[in-house]
């Protein structure tokens, strides 16, 4: 959940272009698709960067590479805490949304952002079943890297954020895991489980509620009338 | 007929905009053709212009300030002049054509570059512009920033700063409605979309941020903006161009341009980080001109809006409110109130939507004029179901910007298809000609549709980015449209099985309240700005009703907000003291008066002078006291 507008590990070269007018260069187009492949094979995501890429296209229609963008709101949809796929659907228009490969991705988007995280993997599965997306299977299979483990990740994060304690069937259909797998991916994230099938999630900031009396803070600002009056009496 | 049509984007030297002086300046009623371009095929006829004194006047009593410039007179003839002559001379007309003005006032300089400024304005704020209009106003704003831009040296001219706003401002909203038009295309002549086609660098995306872009650069306006936060040497960051208003203040303006034009073309992050150097405070250079003070929130809190950041939508949008329900008083007069009123109506219907989505406690005031407002709209949208989802629609619409697509449509696939259709129905029905329906105020999107029905072949298809954004947009909103019910329940309980829960709100799948529970936690959870730049901010809990789960049994927490005392205390000493003042005012008066009645008494040989003031100096005991103290001496009086 760390913020994706300045991500460390940008080049210098790309932050001098995102920061000058430089970014409206159409000849930088394939330097940011560069960028955005390497993104892809390090599990990178740089959202500003892939945003001015898509502006680049939104200005020079003819540049337009749609396998360029599924990966742009592909690297989008990982983050779906965020609202980086919306983002990046507002700088799109009608007839971009809807070429067949962009409409799957909305489909599964659309999964992640109901929480049926179930449902995702079954549309993922069954569109990678399907001849006609093979260019979604295809990206997904060789130009993202860990797809799936980037995906139960955030779906991790999730899960920790509302759950003290889960029910090992739940983890295993939101995971899309089991077996040993589930194990061992459940153990990475630090989560352990007991001998009745209950995993239990660490406490962290926000599944840990408590309930809080606010009180109010006065600003300084708000007495300066008094003070004044104070002052010339 | 539009062969005097410059090829580039460089302003037309000589030709189109010179005229020669062939009127004698003792006349009033001039006889010239009434197309500027005199084309051939129309013949030229006499047009008698009569220019009325009092314009006469004023345009000569601009001429003079502008070249003085003397920036207080032009605000006085901008601000309030123009306004008065418009209503009284050019309410339903355009004002006289630039090229008599230029001869009748032997001025072909940046008065009449001003001047066709304010003319091509004044028909699109009251007349319909035709596209003859649209491509001349483009070009006069090329010469205007030119002028600005590449003369020898910064330029000498003052203007006062709302007129500057007003110009920035302008070029935004005629680069706005030029995109709507272009892109209605089944309203278009054979001969428009040729004009069209041909001249692609006609208000370009381009080309409109290009002189944006300049206009900041030149002026150093980031350089400044950061030496006024960080401290450092104003006048040297500042340079021989942004050490002069002008410069400065239409860098400045710019910024806030992009962030509007960036809104416009869907990038929200783009539109923000344009705002970086600038700190939103109330002390904001953008505050000396409150239209650029509305636009300013409206676009920012628009962008937090679509990032999905309403806290700090709501946080923009209220100071706004606030501020303009404050001053609303001194605005009602000025010509740019019904303007001011509209757009803070649509800054209430984004607040509604935004508070519908993110509950949130209001200021009192806000929050009343919002339920008398909007009301019902939003109980609508609390109660969820397809009629919620419709009004999110409906605000939106109303609300939103108008949105621009940044390319011009494939005309030659229009042109293509208007051979086919003329073909088809052997008549030619691509001369739509019902100008007075078409663009308005650039406000109605989908008054196209209504001609498909009859078309036989199909039409190029034109993406309309106003349907656009509302999908996108209106989609996020459904996903939440249980979380005010579910809401609603937890509050009753501390503690609380999932299957209760389900029970409660008849869904018969326990899993979907899983997701929709996950979901309520996912949204309460936004980025919040807290200090820095507006794209910065933490992630904070938004909703004041938080919960986890225990495998099926869910865990409530609310937090709530302590009495508040401050603002009543704050409110009753300022209205205490304002008592105070008025008493001693009133007191002093009535001294005076005594004085003057004791001295008469004196006069008249009474004795009591010295009773009366003992009375009144003893007012200040306390507020009490004063009640009966005051009307003592004038008893006594």
């Amino acid at each position: 959940m760390t913020s994706t507008l300045t991500p460390a590990s940008r080049p210098e070269s790309i932050d001098h272009l995102l920061n000058s007018v430089e970014r409206y260069n159409p000849a930088n187009t394939e330097v940011l698709e560069d960028y955005l492949n390497t993104q892809c094979q390090n599990d990178e995501n740089d959202l500003a960067a892939n945003l001015a890429l898509l502006k680049l296209y939104q200005f020079n229609p003819p540049l337009f590479n749609p396998s360029a963008v599924a990966k742009v709101l592909i690297k989008a949809l990982i983050n779906f805490f965020e609202a980086d796929f919306n983002l990046c659907l507002y700088l799109l228009n009608e007839i971009v949304a809807a070429e067949p490969i962009i409409v799957t991705l909305l489909e599964l988007k659309q999964c992640l952002d109901e929480a049926r995280f179930a449902d995702f993997w079954a549309t993922l599965r069954a569109h990678q079943a399907k001849a006609t997306d093979s260019a979604l299977a295809q990206l997904i299979a060789d130009d993202v890297k860990d797809f799936d483990r980037s995906m139960q990740r955030t779906i991790a994060e999730a899960i920790a954020m509302a759950y003290q304690t889960i029910d090992l069937s739940l983890v295993s259909q939101y995971f899309n895991l089991d077996g040993a797998a589930l194990q061992h991916f459940i153990a990475e994230l630090g989560w352990a489980m007991d001998d009745s099938q209950v995993v239990h999630i660490p406490l962290n900031k926000a599944n840990e509620v408590k309930t809080t009396v606010i009180n109010e803070s006065i600003q300084f600002s708000q007495l300066t009338k008094i003070i004044g009056h104070a002052s010339t009496a | 007929m539009h062969k005097e049509q410059p090829a580039e984007v460089a302003p037309v030297e000589g030709g189109v905009h010179t005229y020669p002086n062939q009127f004698s300046d003792d006349e009033d009623d001039y006889s010239v053709s009434g197309s500027e371009h005199g084309s051939d095929a129309d013949a030229p006829k006499p047009v008698k212009i009569h220019i009325p004194d009092p314009v006469r006047n004023f345009l000569t009593h601009l001429q003079n300030n502008v070249y003085d410039n003397n920036a207080h007179e032009l605000y006085v003839a901008y601000e309030h002049n123009f306004n008065r002559l418009t209503e009284r001379f050019y309410a339903k007309q355009s004002w006289p054509h630039p090229q008599y003005i230029g001869s009748m006032m032997n001025d072909d300089g940046i008065f009449l570059t001003l001047y066709r400024e304010l003319y091509y304005r004044h028909i699109y704020a009251r007349l319909q512009p035709s596209l003859e209009d649209r491509f001349h106003s483009y070009e006069n704003y090329c010469d205007l920033f030119n002028f600005i831009l590449n003369s020898d040296g910064p330029v000498a001219l003052e203007l006062p700063n709302q007129w500057l706003w007003d110009v920035v401002d302008e070029f935004i909203y005629q680069f706005q409605a030029f995109c709507t038009y272009r892109n209605r295309i089944k309203r278009k002549t054979e001969e428009e979309l040729y004009l069209l086609k041909e001249n692609p660098q006609m208000w370009s995306c381009y080309s409109v941020l290009n002189v944006l872009y300049s206009l900041i650069q030149k002026s150093n306006i980031t350089e400044q903006l950061l030496v006024s936060k960080n401290g450092g040497d104003v006048v040297a960051a500042a340079g021989d161009y942004g050490s002069r208003p002008l410069y400065k203040m239409l860098g400045y303006f710019s910024i806030i341009g992009l962030l509007r034009v960036h809104c416009l073309l869907g990038d929200y992050t783009m539109a923000l980080k344009m705002m970086e150097n600038i700190e939103m405070s109330n002390k904001a250079i953008y505050t000396r001109v409150t239209a650029c003070h509305v636009t300013t929130h409206y676009y920012v809190g628009f962008a937090y809006m679509m990032m999905r950041r309403y806290a700090d939508a709501i946080r923009t949008f209220s100071q706004i409110l606030t501020f303009v329900s404050r001053t609303k008083q001194y605005h009602n007069r000025t010509y740019q109130y019904q303007g001011l009123n509209k757009r803070s109506d649509q800054i209430y219907a984004l607040l509604a939507m935004c508070v519908a989505l993110c509950p949130t406690r209001l200021d009192e005031h806000l929050h009343n004029y919002l339920r008398d407002k909007y009301g019902e709209k939003q109980q609508r949208m609390h109660r969820g179901g397809d009629d919620a989802v419709q009004t999110f629609e409906e605000l939106f619409q109303y609300a939103c910007p108008k949105f621009i697509t940044a390319t011009s449509p494939d005309y030659d696939d229009v042109l293509a298809y208007l051979q086919r259709k003329s073909s088809t129905k052997g008549e030619n029905s691509s001369a739509y000609n019902d100008r007075n329906s078409d663009e308005g105020s650039g406000a109605e999107s989908g008054d196209d549709e209504g001609d498909d029905a009859n078309d036989a072949v199909a039409a190029p298809q034109v993406s309309d980015p106003q349907r656009h954004q509302t999908t996108v947009f209106v989609n996020e909103a459904r996903y939440q449209l249980l979380i005010p019910t579910l809401r609603s329940y937890l509050k009753l309980y501390s503690t609380m099985g999932i299957e209760k829960l389900a029970a409660f709100l008849e869904i018969d799948d326990e899993q979907h309240l899983r997701h929709q529970m996950l979901l309520f936690k996912l949204r309460s959870r936004q980025k919040k700005w807290q200090s820095g730049s507006l794209l910065e901010g933490e992630w904070t809990a938004s909703s004041d009703l938080d919960f986890y789960l225990n495998q099926d049994v869910i865990h409530i927490a609310e937090s709530k907000v302590g009495r508040r005392f401050a603002d009543w205390f704050i409110r009753h000493i300022n209205r205490l003291d304002d008592t105070m003042a008025n008493l001693k005012k009133s007191e002093n008066t009535h001294a005076a008066a005594i004085q003057a009645a004791a001295k008469q008494m004196t006069l008249t040989g009474g004795t009591k002078a010295t009773e009366p003031t003992a009375a009144a100096t003893g007012t200040t005991a306390s507020p009490a006291a004063t009640a009966t103290a005051t009307t003592a001496p004038s008893t006594t009086a």
